[in-house]
């Protein structure tokens, strides 16, 4: 691609991006994403799933704007509850807790705060770039994708998703499976046949996105909450010299850089994104340091590096999303349940039938990115002050938005019983230890997967070995196999060797 | 002689997932499977559930023979889990005939009865400036058609 091509979209991605609209919706997203990122307990998928409804009423621009400044919003709130507070804020500042806490023990909180800050944005930069560049090759190499290919494809994403997933494969797998099956409830778009609606006149279109990610993401984190009387120790070091010394800003450099590149990698994969990467940036960074012992006592590599790997992943995982159509994870699952929210049909020909959306929605990572590192740091009195909300009134609070939120997609209090019965079986699931994400991925994907399977045996006349004569298809069935293959083995070998011991 | 289950709570997750492909076998049994060529509306379906049953059935064994987290472990929120779904069921019932605030009035209340932390009196303000929030974002802002109280 020409460098001028870059310069023109990325252009254009602004003029969208830096409309005052559009700005003010970017604000509003990572503000309340923020928001919502310092508190326990309401993750970004959560919070995501409560403001869906409300992109309804914006124009598709400002709605999926919105939606990412949320995403990275709810990156930077977590971050800071890890450094102040000693609390992960979300998962992905997991590893951001053990030296973020001790340097804010220390009284180093504000250089934490920056250095992470700084990280951050840096990454988030890179991040967009990267976006710009692969994206319209990527996407015109989709668009030779067969039917075949692509049915391969969302395999292949389906297997990564089980593969990376947290907690048991096998559950993952069955969840997956429940989630293709959810997704296929309602009219068959090609034959007018209803599935699994049991009369149900509200089901005749399906099951709604927003009331199930309502119900097993926002009343099913209610009910689990409501019982952990979660402990908040407000230990907040005052917060003095924000500025880091030239030291600190010298050691993090590399740190930042390497978080960067392996972060953005790991956010491409599907089922991978913003936790893997801290993860595995803390772990490099502590394989890499001269005297490791100082990890976990408040090495300001153990930030730079995860937050900078968290961001990068953030943002990439938006990659497959944008040019394939596929999600990720369940944070670009809920952008796509976005984009249908709008009648967009994600997929490559949303770069070349909305150009301004598509670009809109990249330059917007970058606006939004700065407005987080101009806004955050001044304001994070007021994060901490946001901590001293009880959980009881919280509930309370989020259990009314879930229930207006799905009341005001279509004026049907149906749909309000609908969260009701899904937050029962995401409460039920999470005591399973079945992790919901995947089901989420597996109902996004399986009517996808069901329409490109019938064209593809359309297009072979009924040869189902055209899955596996298409090189590009085969690829990526074999990827797959080789992928369960390695994970499952030596579980299988493990389980059996625990079986005979006992 | 009866051993002890091992993993309850597998065997549980286990038993759900092939309970629930068995449902989806059994209520789709009469979907047209159509042609290879152009597969009908229950090709998909019955590949999931039985894959669905398949894993099922594996999880299960492992319940049965590997020791792992009983279903029983940590607190079962029933208390919680009641009142929460009530409040979502009373505000789908209440929101058409009863309006806004009153079905945000009951809905918030019954979902606060299900911790004991609630102090109702701190409830009693909170509830009124959701409801506030409420009728001027929703109703006003947004213009949904709710009606604010049940006489409107």
């Amino acid at each position: 691609m020409e460098l001028s091509d870059l310069f023109a979209n990325l252009s254009l991605g602004f003029s969208v991006a830096l409309s005052p609209g559009n700005v003010f919706w970017c604000l509003t997203g990572a503000l309340v994403g923020t928001a919502i990122g310092v508190l326990p307990g309401v993750g970004p998928v959560a919070t995501m799933a409560l403001l869906l409804p409300t992109t309804y009423y914006l124009p598709p621009e400002g709605a999926l704007i919105m939606l990412a400044g949320i995403y990275y919003g709810a990156q930077y709130g977590g971050s800071t509850t890890a450094i102040l507070i000693n609390l992960p804020g979300e998962s992905s500042s997991v590893v951001t807790v053990l030296d973020g806490y001790q340097m804010a023990k220390q009284g180093r909180a504000g250089a934490a705060l920056a250095i992470s800050a700084i990280g951050s944005f840096f990454a988030g930069c890179v991040a967009t770039i990267v976006i710009a560049v692969a994206a319209p090759p990527l996407t015109l190499v989709a668009q030779k994708f067969a039917p075949a290919d692509y049915c391969s494809l969302m395999v292949l994403g389906l297997v990564f998703a089980i593969v990376l997933a947290r907690g048991s494969i096998l559950k993952a797998f069955g969840m997956v499976f429940l989630g293709m099956l959810l997704g296929l409830v309602g009219t068959d778009v090609n034959t007018g046949n209803l599935r699994y609606s049991f009369g149900i006149s509200d089901l005749f279109d399906g099951i709604g996105f927003v009331p199930l990610v309502m119900g097993l993401f926002g009343m099913a984190e209610i009910m689990a909450n409501m019982t952990s009387t979660e402990r908040r120790d407000l230990v907040t070091a005052k917060v003095t010299g924000l500025m880091p010394t030239r030291e600190d800003l010298k050691t993090s450099a590399m740190p930042i850089l390497r978080g960067t590149v392996l972060g953005g990698f790991l956010g491409i994969l599907p089922g991978g994104g913003a936790v893997l990467a801290s993860f595995s940036a803390y772990t490099l960074e502590k394989k890499l340091a001269k005297d490791p012992s100082r990890f976990g006592h408040g090495a300001i590599e153990g930030v730079a590096g995860p937050e900078a790997a968290n961001n990068a992943a953030a943002q990439t995982s938006f990659i497959p999303m944008l040019t394939l159509g596929i999600p990720s994870n369940a944070v670009m699952a809920m952008m796509i349940g976005g984009m249908m929210i709008h009648g967009i049909v994600p997929g490559p020909q949303v770069m070349q039938e909305r150009p301004g959306l598509f670009w809109g929605m990249i330059a917007s990572m970058w606006v939004g990115n700065l407005m987080l590192i101009v806004l955050n740091l001044p304001m994070i009195g007021l994060w901490v002050r946001m901590l001293m909300v009880p959980y009881r009134l919280l509930s309370v609070a989020i259990l009314f938005f879930c229930c207006i939120g799905v009341y005001s997609l279509n004026n049907s209090a149906n749909e309000v019983l609908f969260i009701a019965a899904f937050g029962l079986l995401g409460y039920l699931f999470f005591k399973l230890d079945c992790e919901p994400a995947p089901l989420l991925l597996g109902f996004i994907l399986g009517p996808l997967l069901e329409v490109y399977m019938r064209r593809a045996m359309l297009l072979s006349r009924g040869d189902a070995m055209v899955f596996l004569e298409r090189p590009l298809s085969l690829s990526f069935l074999v990827l797959a196999g080789l992928l369960l293959a390695i994970v499952l083995l030596p579980n299988i070998r493990k389980a059996r060797e625990v079986a005979f011991v006992e | 002689m009866i051993r002890r289950i091992k993993g309850s709570q597998d065997l549980t997750a286990g038993a759900m997932f092939v309970a629930i492909g068995l449902l989806a076998i059994v209520v789709g049994r009469d979907y047209p499977l159509g042609s290879w060529q152009r597969p009908g509306t229950g090709v998909l379906p019955m590949i999931l559930a039985w894959c669905l049953v398949g894993i099922g059935g594996v999880i299960t064994i492992k319940g049965l023979l590997i020791r792992g987290a009983g279903l029983l472990d940590g607190v079962w929120a029933w208390r919680p889990v009641i009142m929460v779904t009530l409040a979502g069921l009373a505000f789908a019932l209440l929101v058409n005939d009863g309006g806004l605030v009153v079905s945000m009035v009951v809905s918030m209340a019954i979902c606060a009865a299900g911790t004991p932390e609630t102090r109702w009196r701190e409830f009693a303000i909170f509830s009124v400036i959701m409801v506030v929030i409420g009728v001027a974002l929703f109703i006003k802002g947004l213009g949904m058609p709710i009606k604010v109280f049940p006489w409107n």
